[in-house]
């Protein structure tokens, strides 16, 4: 029996490996770059999400909400995001609103408390299923020049490109540091209970200590960085407008995206025609 | 010297400060949006979050770019990169990590005395969580309408939202805040600053005690994220004051229905025009 759970913590820790992880985050960055959505004009996907990332927060009506949610669901198959990203969605919407409904029941709510929530709970998913269509679907360079064009802080456009290519390093760095640490650790033994909280500690214990050494490697490949950068003169390109003209060139809105924009619109505005019918 | 007199980065240096922040907190907080967390009994054990990572970075460079690259850093990596981005709720987020930091990051005179450290990073744990509790509250309040007269929601929402404060600062500020940054601290304190090509941070060269007008700043700065807490409520009236059109309401409707398939129309013939003429050229 003993065993039969140590193989199947085993089998999960397994699948949770860094490199699984480096993986779903590196597929949801560049992996589905041929999908509808990421093909689209990041500008008219960022005023799209304006619209359902911020109206629905507004919106009390249920058939509106259950439209709009309708909308988003399709959208976000339509740009194949991965499935640890969803994973998440899911659970961040539990965790967000089903903890309430069980909290409100056990303070002595009863079922009038469930119309409010499932409101609430329309509302955080239509807000989040926008938002991985948007930022999971799009490619992370499309997306920081489209926040660009919106005048956004230039920082952070900047911190979108460097974040996606810097992860994958980052994240195979954090590792050797832990492999090393592992390989010269003697990790107490975990059969016992209090073996087992020992061994906890001692696991966060190690992570905590290998951010001492990766904390002195970033600070050293970020000055390169920034060096890098200023070589290229990078803050003064980032202000200078021709130079901002030569990087939005390639930005073109097409039929397509003027599609996109009318169907979500007609789905809307059917929404608003039940509304007021019914 | 001028520079001698107060720790002033370059602006390449505090660029340098904010990258390596944005980094390296992105890298925790995408852990921790991966990590379940378990609970035994009713305290939850989670990692909450790597909050000593912009603490300990706080104490030794510049405030103000730490706390701005944490802020970054976790938009950009576990927010945006997972699509976990939350519109609204993220300034607020973002601002009051901002001011957490700042303020612990400020306190600290002289890395070197770990006592102030400690009580630094701990105020910077309880600013956060604190703000965040009485936003979070403010939220609930808003976004569900008859909040008072739903049975037992006003007591659940303040009791979990009490509990999740005490909980966060006694378990995960203790445990992943305090300890961390002070093993850290005094570690790294005259080592990493020189990769940076800075001098260490001492009592003369630091940015000074927190002033009322640090603390004037802040608290302007949360009323802008309860401010965008606010307007979402006020934006709430926008369906009813459609609504206050009554009959006009399904006309305006069918005309936003036709308006939109007549588009729609329009935009798939002119599309399917395009194309050929193109395969023309191409041919």
């Amino acid at each position: 029996m003993s065993g039969m759970t140590r193989k199947l913590s085993d089998n999960i820790l397994d699948k949770f490996s860094m490199d699984f992880l480096r993986n779903q985050v590196l597929k949801n960055a560049y992996g589905n770059d041929d999908t509808l959505i990421a093909k689209m004009d990041p500008r008219v996907l960022i005023a799209w999400y304006l619209f359902f990332g911020i109206v629905p927060w507004f919106a009390n009506d249920l058939i509106f909400l259950l439209m709009s949610f309708m909308i988003v669901v399709v959208t976000t198959l339509m740009a194949r995001v991965a499935g640890l990203v969803l994973a998440l969605f899911i659970l961040g919407v539990f965790s967000q609103t089903g903890y309430l409904l069980i909290a409100t029941l056990i303070f002595g709510g009863d079922a009038s408390a469930i119309v409010p929530l499932l409101i609430l709970t329309l509302k955080v998913a239509t807000i989040s299923l926008a938002s991985i269509t948007v930022f999971s679907g799009l490619d992370p360079d499309r997306l920081a020049n489209g926040l660009m064009w919106y005048k956004c802080p230039e920082r952070l456009s900047f911190s979108i490109s460097y974040a996606y290519r810097m992860l994958p390093m980052l994240m195979e760095e954090f590792q050797n540091v832990l492999l090393s640490y592992r390989m010269r650790g003697n990790p107490p033994d975990n059969s016992t209970f209090t073996g087992k909280i020992k061994y906890l500690v001692y696991q966060v214990k190690v992570i905590i200590h290998a951010f001492y050494p990766l904390m002195l490697n970033t600070a050293k490949r970020s000055r390169t960085t920034v060096e890098a950068l200023e070589i290229k003169g990078y803050r003064y390109a980032a202000v200078n407008k021709e130079v901002k003209k030569m990087k939005l060139a390639s930005l073109k809105v097409t039929y397509n995206d003027m599609i996109f924009l009318a169907v979500s619109f007609l789905c809307v505005s059917i929404s608003l025609l039940l509304t007021s019918i019914l | 010297m001028e520079t001698m007199k107060k720790q002033t980065a370059s602006q390449s240096q505090k660029l340098m400060v904010f990258v390596l922040t944005m980094a390296l907190y992105g890298l925790a907080t995408l852990f921790t949006e991966l990590i379940p967390s378990f609970q035994v009994g009713i305290v939850e054990f989670s990692v909450e979050y790597f909050l000593f990572i912009p603490l300990t970075l706080a104490m030794l460079f510049d405030p103000m770019s730490v706390a701005l690259g944490a802020a970054t850093g976790e938009l950009v990596f576990s927010e945006i990169m997972l699509g976990q981005f939350g519109g609204l709720g993220e300034l607020e987020k973002f601002i009051t990590l901002t001011i957490g930091i700042y303020i612990a990051g400020r306190m600290v005179a002289n890395p070197a005395k770990r006592k102030m450290v400690g009580i630094a990073a701990m105020s910077g744990v309880v600013i956060q969580q604190f703000l965040g509790m009485v936003v979070d509250i403010l939220k609930v309040q808003f976004a569900v309408t008859d909040f008072e007269a739903v049975a037992g929601l006003p007591e659940s929402v303040f009791a979990t939202e009490g509990f999740a404060f005490l909980n966060d600062v006694l378990f995960s500020g203790i445990l992943f805040c305090l300890l961390p940054t002070l093993f850290l601290v005094p570690k790294l304190y005259g080592k990493i600053e020189p990769l940076l090509g800075m001098a260490p941070r001492t009592k003369e060269t630091a940015l000074g005690a927190i002033n009322p007008k640090v603390i004037i700043g802040c608290v302007i700065a949360f009323a802008a994220a309860v401010c965008s807490e606010m307007l979402a409520e006020s934006g709430m009236a926008i369906i009813d004051w459609e609504a206050g059109w009554a009959g006009s309401t399904t006309a305006l409707a069918v005309g936003m229905i036709v308006a939109a398939v007549a588009a729609i129309i329009i935009l798939v013939v002119m599309k399917k025009m395009a194309e050929p003429k193109h395969e023309e050229e191409m041919g």
